[in-house]
């Protein structure tokens, strides 16, 4: 097995909105990661949270149980972690558990960043 | 067939294939790959194939996380079946008896009201597959198996 990266996250920082953008996987090994950045922003007052599924290629319930876990912390704190860009195979995932009743999911990014509260 | 190889778990399953690997989280890429391979090989689409290599992983995630603990002593053995029209995945463990079945599927409304997280991996393992089967390890298998059945496209 080569050592390359399983999941990248890349961290862009807007005055009210941190745009997350994942390249590689999202399992079961790899969750702990997405789960110590989210924790890391939510832990300095950063609730508004868009998260970029554009260069991701996989994803388990591990991963989908990381978005569970920090959800209604961020809502209870007037933000929201808001979700755009999968690809079909990701988002069928998403849909196979009912996700999209609980998150807000969009096609694009401008649309997902205009849904942030002013 | 060579019965004294490590491997032979399934030897008497007339499967077409067959890996072990350790019982930790960074082999689940090389489960996916193996299992992702054998169903394109016969016939499933490429999104079919993802979603069977996706239950898979739940399975293997399961095993990994809750019956070994992340002990990495411990390995999975995995194999590629195909019988009666069927596609199956055989996956063998040597924890303690434990059978996904038994694990109600949850009600995915009350799951969001309660903002809860993990225990979905049954639950996809249910919706992807057409049938899965336990058998818990006995004096002579010594082996706990899942498997994973998905009928073959026309």
């Amino acid at each position: 097995m080569s050592m390359t990266t399983k999941l990248t996250i890349e961290h862009q920082k807007d005055t009210s909105i941190d745009k997350l953008y994942l390249h590689g996987y999202l399992d079961m090994h790899t969750a702990p990661q997405l789960e110590s950045s989210l924790d890391n922003l939510i832990k300095t007052g950063r609730h508004n949270i868009l998260v970029n599924f554009r260069g991701l290629d996989y994803i388990s319930s591990a991963g989908l149980g990381v978005f569970m876990v920090f959800i209604e912390d961020v809502r209870l704190n007037g933000g929201d972690i808001k979700l755009t860009e999968m690809k079909p195979k990701i988002f069928t995932v998403f849909d196979l558990l009912g996700f999209p009743m609980l998150f807000d999911i969009s096609e694009n990014e401008i649309d997902a960043l205009a849904k942030f509260a002013p | 067939m060579n019965g004294g190889i490590a491997m032979s778990v399934f030897d008497n399953e007339q499967c077409i294939a067959q890996i072990e690997v350790a019982g930790t989280a960074d082999s689940l890429e090389s489960i996916r790959d193996f299992v992702r391979r054998y169903a394109v090989q016969w016939g499933f689409s490429e999104e079919q194939a993802g979603l069977i290599a996706l239950a898979t992983d739940e399975a293997c995630s399961n095993i990994i996380r809750h019956t070994y603990k992340n002990d990495c002593s411990k390995n999975v053995s995995l194999a590629i079946q195909v019988k009666n029209g069927q596609f199956n995945i055989l996956i063998a463990d040597s924890g303690a008896e434990f059978n996904p079945l038994s694990v109600p599927s949850p009600d995915m409304e009350q799951y969001f009201k309660m903002f809860r997280s993990g225990g979905l991996g049954i639950y996809i393992m249910r919706k992807v597959m057409d049938a899965i089967s336990y058998t818990a390890a006995s004096a002579s298998t010594m082996r706990n198996t899942l498997i994973l059945s998905k009928k073959l496209p026309s």
